[in-house]
């Protein structure tokens, strides 16, 4: 987790997290909604240890609770998010197909080789200027694509090296700043 | 008034009250079920998988301490079968963290070391993990270490429960779960901890033990944990 205050949460209206609070009370899984009400709004898409420790405050849940809730579900990022996402099936289907030779390459590509999160199937990692965000996830649901990989939301099929490299570049060439609109 | 049932546990005809658990209906009989996150006076996990008993009519093995026993149920304890799947849920506990019960401050006074005596696991058949994990000694009296810790969660069910500071939760999912103290914070700089120690008491390994014992002297006393936990339940 960033250790770093997070600026966006220093000037982020309180009454947000009240009334994320108060519309989902007595709600089951009520701190699930509100941790998201949260992160969605952070425009990097990650919960600071700030709004973290506010959140367990308003609730009355413990902290250590809200944390392992926070850190369980692979939805909640505690670090800050890049401006584009990929990510890469890596369920059986996509596996044979040869996706764990595409996130090797993937790595390779974005530099996130021998950083300090250098693990094979870490969840998340994120280039250093934040550009993009390297995902993995279990299975898509479209095996009859495999391998699959995500790029900004959209599922792209029968992905090969070429084809990656393709839709990287597209999002690479305009200033990366291309932001995927929020819903 | 409650209900009563009469539940078979391993051919001897039991009778117990509607609600109560298979472990606490064979426990009342005299049956010993391995145990390894179960404790006397707090909620039940089924973590550890080491009570999986057999429910006849049932294909699969059930947790005795989460499992409710039902009027007509016929349940064992001891097979085979059992045996085999207990000795493999431990191996499984040794290999995933660095368990060195030579070095071990609870060696001798460990309830993983004293079930794998008493299930006779003599050697581990899975390749050992070993992770690199921290060790927490910022608390001016205790030391959290990740190495020996099994994950039962005694710790986390203690403070919520009996001393109502609800400082630790595990984080994280599957093999990276972690014990965390609040926020991910050390121990020391915990705000919500009394220093009460009872997750120390409850903690079946060597993961927390109080600072200055050396091998071998960690002895854990559970006795005020289990009046505390009484005189709870006695309560209106």
């Amino acid at each position: 987790m960033s250790r770093a205050p997070s600026q966006w949460f220093a000037g982020l209206d309180k009454n947000f997290i009240n009334k994320a609070a108060d519309d989902n009370a007595g709600r089951p899984g009520a701190l699930l909604a509100i941790l998201q009400a949260v992160q969605n709004r952070n425009p990097q898409k990650y919960l600071p240890r700030e709004a973290i420790a506010a959140v367990a405050e308003r609730t009355g849940v413990p902290l250590s609770q809200v944390y392992g809730v926070a850190t369980f579900y692979a939805l909640f990022n505690l670090h800050p998010q890049g401006r584009n996402t990929i990510c890469v099936c890596r369920g059986t289907a996509c596996h044979t197909r040869g996706s764990k030779d595409l996130l090797d390459k993937l790595r390779l590509h974005l530099g996130l080789v021998g950083g300090e999160d250098d693990e094979d199937e870490a969840i998340a990692t994120t280039t250093p200027d934040g550009a993009i965000t390297l995902r993995t996830v279990a299975c898509f649901g479209q095996c009859a694509l495999a391998p699959v990989v995500e790029v900004n939301h959209a599922i792209f099929g029968h992905m090969n090296e070429r084809t990656l490299e393709r839709e990287l570049a597209t999002l690479e060439r305009p200033a990366a700043s291309r932001r995927e609109p929020t819903p | 008034m409650s209900q009563k049932i009469s539940v078979r546990i391993d051919g001897q005809l039991c009778t117990a009250e509607a609600g109560q658990t298979i472990y606490q209906v064979a426990q009342a009989a005299g049956r010993h079920i391995p145990a390894l996150c179960h404790m006397e006076g707090l909620s039940s996990a089924g973590s550890c998988r080491l009570c999986l008993v057999q429910v006849e009519g049932l294909g699969r093995l059930l947790p005795a301490c989460t499992t409710p026993a039902r009027d007509g149920m016929a349940v064992t304890t001891q097979s085979e079968t059992l045996a085999h799947n207990r000795r493999m849920a431990l191996e499984l506990l040794f290999s995933e963290r660095n368990h060195i019960c030579a070095v071990c401050v609870s060696n001798g006074h460990c309830e993983l070391q004293a079930l794998a005596c008493e299930l006779g696991v003599t050697s581990v058949r899975f390749p050992y993990n070993y992770p690199r994990l921290p060790v927490d000694a910022s608390h001016p009296r205790f030391v959290l270490d990740h190495n020996r810790c099994v994950l039962c969660t005694r710790c986390v069910r203690v403070c919520d429960e009996i001393e109502g500071a609800h400082v630790w939760d595990i984080a994280g999912r599957g093999i990276a779960s972690m014990l965390v103290c609040e926020l991910d914070r050390p121990w020391g700089e915990a705000e919500s901890c009394t220093g009460c120690g009872k997750c120390v008491q409850v903690c079946p390994t060597g993961a927390l033990v109080e600072k200055g014992r050396a091998v071998e002297e960690m002895t854990k006393r559970r006795g005020p944990v289990l009046h505390l936990a009484e005189r709870k339940e006695a309560r209106p």
